[in-house]
């Protein structure tokens, strides 16, 4: 059965979606960015004096070969890992001094993730699984389940949203997943090949999604992809291999 | 988050592998049954020996007899009677202000012949000892109710027998209720002596309706009724002159006391009190405290038995939450991802842990509970086969508490590795890792 396709880009006064003050894209910025894992041969460096800028509402793709250190510079700028060496500031705020709950507050308050697995916890409905994210951000009850039926009405999903994930296409489990991901009104959208395990179809509806959300939000958006019509779609276009940008 | 979100999302997780829950569960449901079970039997059959020993009567009862106490009286348990020594109200109101002391119950014994219903082969009269004790306080005394009831406290026309009084009639032991209804017509006699010297001997008849069968330890005797009945009795033999040993004057107010000590470690302490006054007193002290040695060896060895059992369980617990963590590294990465911090994913698996503990509590309380009560049922049959008084089984709510509460702790415990590693996993496990 196909998926019903995502809303149109224009939305009502009421939306979910309705841009405001708070979900002002944050810039990105590192200089000198290094990052390795311990290995049995000792340390695995994988990421390499980076430097990067990314506009506050910037839209850009990270492409690169695996093993180049997309994921790890992903897991770095949205604060899944703590800054080994070099220095970020996302939205003026510096990473590097952040640890444990600090990361994890930056990450429920400023980020918000799209995984290319959707991440969505199965024994949790659609709805269940948008809500975690706001009862983890302090949300009462009763709000949380009003945003949250909103927020899957506004990626099509209002009619699925006592569907387990098991019970959802992949695209529809996607679409749960960015309905989480923009729960808490995240200013830095990272998603992690979002369309990795989409038919072209799916994919083409999650990217509109994820594009429609950018404009209406004005977070900034990063996607890693291996696919080049995704990223031809970005604004800019970040290649990275060894752990090195390239041209 | 909450620890309402935590704990629900902890009952929604455990239910994701319900196999591998279920057979958690089981685990510590058969280990807290076991547990429990055998908690239940040793209080059971504790207080059941303990019973035993002490007769039917308070475990703490110290008997003191209106008798001078003979050296080395304190050494053992039993009487070492000296000769007579007036026991009145006076000395029950001193005792009874004896630290350690929680109640007294005055005994008075007399001599008595009674006329028992002329049915079958029985006796046409016995010569026995009528024991009056303080009805009004049945709980103080050494005495079990094998049938019917004891005497209503105050009536003279009430007796209650001992299963010596079935043996002098040839009745059948087995069934005491024989003998309710009964009427005895018993007499307490009066020595006086004639102008021209002689004794005479007068009785103060009374008919007594057998109310009850009893077993009892308060004082040798086959007949039971209120203390009133053996004072007026008392009064009545007084106003004679007595005729020497064979038939004296019952100088005493009281035969004896049951001492209520407030606590076993009070008994030694208030005998040696009344060691003090003089009387000669006697209690199962020593037996009762070799018993409880024992009793404690079995207690503690039977309570390893579940211990250990409850141990394996934990492991099982443990094991099973570990397997949990691994399958779920990428879903506490992502839980991580959207703002959970390590704490709440440790609440998150220490709920679940507890969950498991608290239903496994739950049903293996139950289920121990219900063991227990098969198995005194059992043993209620062969008792009832050999003649003997059932147990009755006694579930102290300190061992449903602990039952429960036992469970779901250690099952918290058994959680803690589990969930600290769980906390510990970094959130860069939402993307698969490094």
């Amino acid at each position: 059965m196909q998926p019903p396709p995502p809303p149109p880009p224009g939305r009502s006064q009421a939306s979910s979606l309705t841009p405001t003050a708070a979900t002002t894209g944050v810039a990105v910025s590192a200089r000198g960015l290094r990052h390795s894992y311990a290995g049995t041969d000792g340390d695995l460096v994988v990421l390499h004096d980076l430097d990067l800028d990314l506009p506050a509402g910037g839209y850009a793709a990270l492409t690169g070969p695996s093993g180049a250190g997309k994921s790890t510079l992903l897991s770095v700028l949205g604060g899944l890992e703590p800054v080994q060496g070099g220095a970020i500031e996302v939205g003026g705020r510096s990473l590097g001094t952040l640890r444990g709950d600090g990361l994890a507050e930056y990450r429920r308050e400023t980020v918000g993730f799209v995984f290319q697995h959707y991440g969505l916890v199965p024994v949790l409905s659609a709805q269940e699984n948008v809500e975690l994210a706001l009862a983890l951000s302090g949300t009462p009850r009763e709000k949380r389940r009003v945003r949250a039926l909103s927020l899957l009405g506004d990626v099509g999903l209002g009619a699925r949203a006592s569907h387990r994930p098991t019970a959802l296409s992949g695209g529809e489990r996607q679409r749960v997943a960015i309905a989480r991901a923009i729960a808490n009104k995240p200013r830095l959208l990272l998603a992690d090949e979002p369309t990795g395990n989409l038919d072209e179809v799916a994919a083409a509806q999650v990217l509109d999604l994820l594009e429609a959300l950018r404009r209406d939000l004005g977070c900034t958006l990063l996607i890693v992809t291996h696919n080049h019509t995704v990223a031809d779609r970005a604004e800019r276009r970040l290649h990275l291999d060894g752990g090195r940008w390239a041209a | 988050m909450s620890w309402s979100d935590a704990l629900r999302l902890a009952l929604e997780s455990a239910t994701r592998r319900f196999g591998r829950t279920l057979l958690t569960v089981l685990a510590v449901t058969l280990a807290s049954a076991l547990l429990v079970a055998l908690a239940t039997i040793v209080v059971t059959a504790n207080s059941r020996v303990i019973n035993q020993v002490s007769k039917g009567g308070p475990i703490t009862a110290i008997r003191v007899a209106a008798a001078r106490a003979e050296p080395g009286q304190l050494a053992t348990d039993d009487f070492r009677l000296g000769g007579p020594l007036r026991l009145d109200d006076s000395y029950v109101d001193r005792i009874a202000a004896f630290r350690g002391v929680d109640a007294v119950a005055p005994v008075l014994d007399l001599d008595v012949l009674a006329v028992p219903p002329q049915v079958g082969g029985a006796p046409h009269s016995i010569f026995e000892r009528m024991v009056g004790v303080d009805l009004r306080h049945p709980e103080h005394l050494p005495m079990t109710v094998l049938a019917g009831r004891l005497p209503a406290a105050g009536l003279s026309n009430e007796t209650a027998v001992t299963l010596g009084y079935l043996d002098r009639l040839g009745l059948d032991a087995d069934n005491p209720e024989e003998v309710l209804g009964q009427y005895v017509s018993m007499a307490h006699a009066q020595v006086t002596r004639a102008a021209s010297g002689e004794l005479d001997y007068r009785g103060r008849w009374v008919a007594a309706e057998v109310v009850g069968v009893v077993a009892q330890e308060a004082a040798p005797g086959m007949f039971i009724v209120p203390i009133e009945q053996t004072r007026a009795d008392r009064d009545w033999a007084l106003r004679g002159v007595g005729d020497g040993d064979r038939q004296p004057l019952p100088e005493s107010p009281y035969s004896g006391l049951i001492v209520v000590a407030d606590t076993l470690g009070d008994v030694g302490e208030v005998r040696e009190a009344i060691d003090e006054l003089g009387y000669s007193t006697s209690a199962p002290e020593q037996l009762i405290a070799n018993v409880q040695r024992y009793l404690r060896v079995v207690d503690i060895v039977l309570g390893s038995i579940g211990l250990i059992a409850l141990v394996i369980a934990a492991l099982g617990v443990t094991n099973a939450m570990l397997a949990q963590v691994r399958e779920r590294r990428r879903e506490i990465g992502v839980l991580k991802a959207i703002g959970a911090r390590d704490r709440d994913v440790m609440l998150v698996f220490l709920l679940e842990a507890g969950f498991v503990g608290a239903v496994g509590g739950i049903a293996g309380t139950a289920l121990g509970i219900a063991t227990a009560a098969l198995v005194g049922a059992v043993v209620n049959g062969y008792l009832s086969q050999q003649g003997l008084e059932g147990v009755r089984l006694a579930v102290p709510i300190s061992i449903v508490l602990a039952g429960i509460g036992g469970a779901a702790l250690l099952a918290l415990v058994a959680g803690t590795v589990p969930a600290r590693r769980a906390a510990r996993l970094p959130a860069r496990e939402a993307v698969g890792g490094a």
